[in-house]
């Protein structure tokens, strides 16, 4: 790995834990989803101040140039963080339903009540 | 048997009134269900004072009919017959599908094709598609897998209650055949649709339609 592209490595994690820490400050994003965010920013951490570990790895998998099994592994995690938001929105999704469920026989149940108060 | 009879209505002005003064006359409770209509349904069910739930995020055809399920879970039925809101499914056959369901099958389809000849265009070759890989999967036969008229009994709704995959009518089927539950088709005949415009108007609804159901018939059901 060419030292520019450590460096910018270095940046971008520094960066990526300013913008998680800013964001959970100001309420936006909830603490325990920052968590996977941060370790994904220590990661990059890793990779810019101890490449060797990469240079260890690509070797054991036979890839010629490290970089690639930087973004190897950027994409295996990228895949996982994906599928774990897939999982939630199904799971939101069931939420909505119930939800949704509940509100309307609420609102039809005091309708009702509505109604007979106005006959009475 | 304490039935319920479920309809989904989305942008239905032209046909719910008249469905529903229809079902009325057969005597058994509905309930309507109003997927945030943009046109008059909403205010046509509530001038009749029909029964009906209004609810306030769009859901889509799976969610409207899992909410008529809980409604129907919470409310004790026995028995929940979905037809749908635009008078495809004429109210007549309803006794039929009810009849089977009091003799013990805990779901019942309004079959289009149990006496009649299926013909060749391109949705039936997709239902003769399901019909294949259901009968591969299960060993038993279906006539019309993606029927809408469809009655089920106190098992079933429990079932289709609880859980978030059973979106459509073939996988469905697929899964109540596969896991030993009793299926029994009847004949009904079914309308042109006469207002409104069909989901698989669109062809790449259509499939992605197809796509889903046989995953699942294949993978999952």
């Amino acid at each position: 790995m060419s030292t520019s592209l450590r460096i910018g490595l270095l940046l971008a994690s520094l960066g990526v834990f300013g913008v998680i820490i800013a964001s959970v400050i100001k309420k936006k994003l909830n603490i325990r989803y920052s968590i996977v965010w941060l370790l994904w920013a220590l990661l990059s951490l890793v990779m810019a101040v101890f490449p060797e570990t990469f240079y260890a790895i690509s070797d054991f998998l036979g890839i010629q140039l490290p970089v690639n099994t930087v973004f190897l592994i950027m994409t295996a995690l990228l895949y996982a963080l994906t599928f774990y938001v897939y999982i939630m929105i199904s799971k939101h999704n069931e939420e909505i339903i119930k939800l949704t469920y509940e509100v309307a026989t609420l609102k039809k149940e005091l309708d009702e009540l509505k109604q007979k108060k106005n006959e009475e | 048997m304490k039935t319920l009879i479920v309809i989904p209505a989305f942008n239905e002005q032209e046909s719910i009134a008249n469905l529903t003064k229809e079902i009325t006359e057969y005597g058994y409770d509905y309930l309507i269900i109003n997927d945030c209509s943009t046109d008059n349904t909403p205010r046509i069910l509530d001038e009749n004072h029909f029964n009906h739930l209004d609810l306030p995020v769009n859901l889509g055809l799976a969610g409207v009919t899992r909410a008529g399920f809980m409604y129907a879970h919470d409310n004790n039925y026995e028995c929940v017959i979905c037809i749908d809101g635009d008078g495809q499914h004429p109210p007549v056959f309803m006794s039929s599908l009810i009849q089977e369901v009091e003799n013990g099958y805990d779901y019942v389809v309004g079959s289009r094709f149990v006496d009649k000849k299926k013909p060749f265009s391109m949705r039936m070759i997709g239902s003769r598609l399901l019909c294949l890989l259901i009968k591969l999967k299960t060993g038993k036969t279906v006539t019309d897998p993606t029927s809408g008229m469809r009655a089920l009994g106190r098992k079933v709704i429990e079932k289709f209650d609880e859980s978030m995959n059973f979106y459509a009518e073939p996988d469905a089927m697929c899964y109540l055949l596969h896991n030993g539950f009793s299926v029994k088709e009847v004949q009904v005949d079914m309308k042109e649709r006469e207002t409104g415009v069909s989901y698989f108007a669109n062809p790449f609804k259509s499939v992605y339609y197809m796509l889903c159901e046989i995953l699942s018939i294949v993978f999952i059901q």
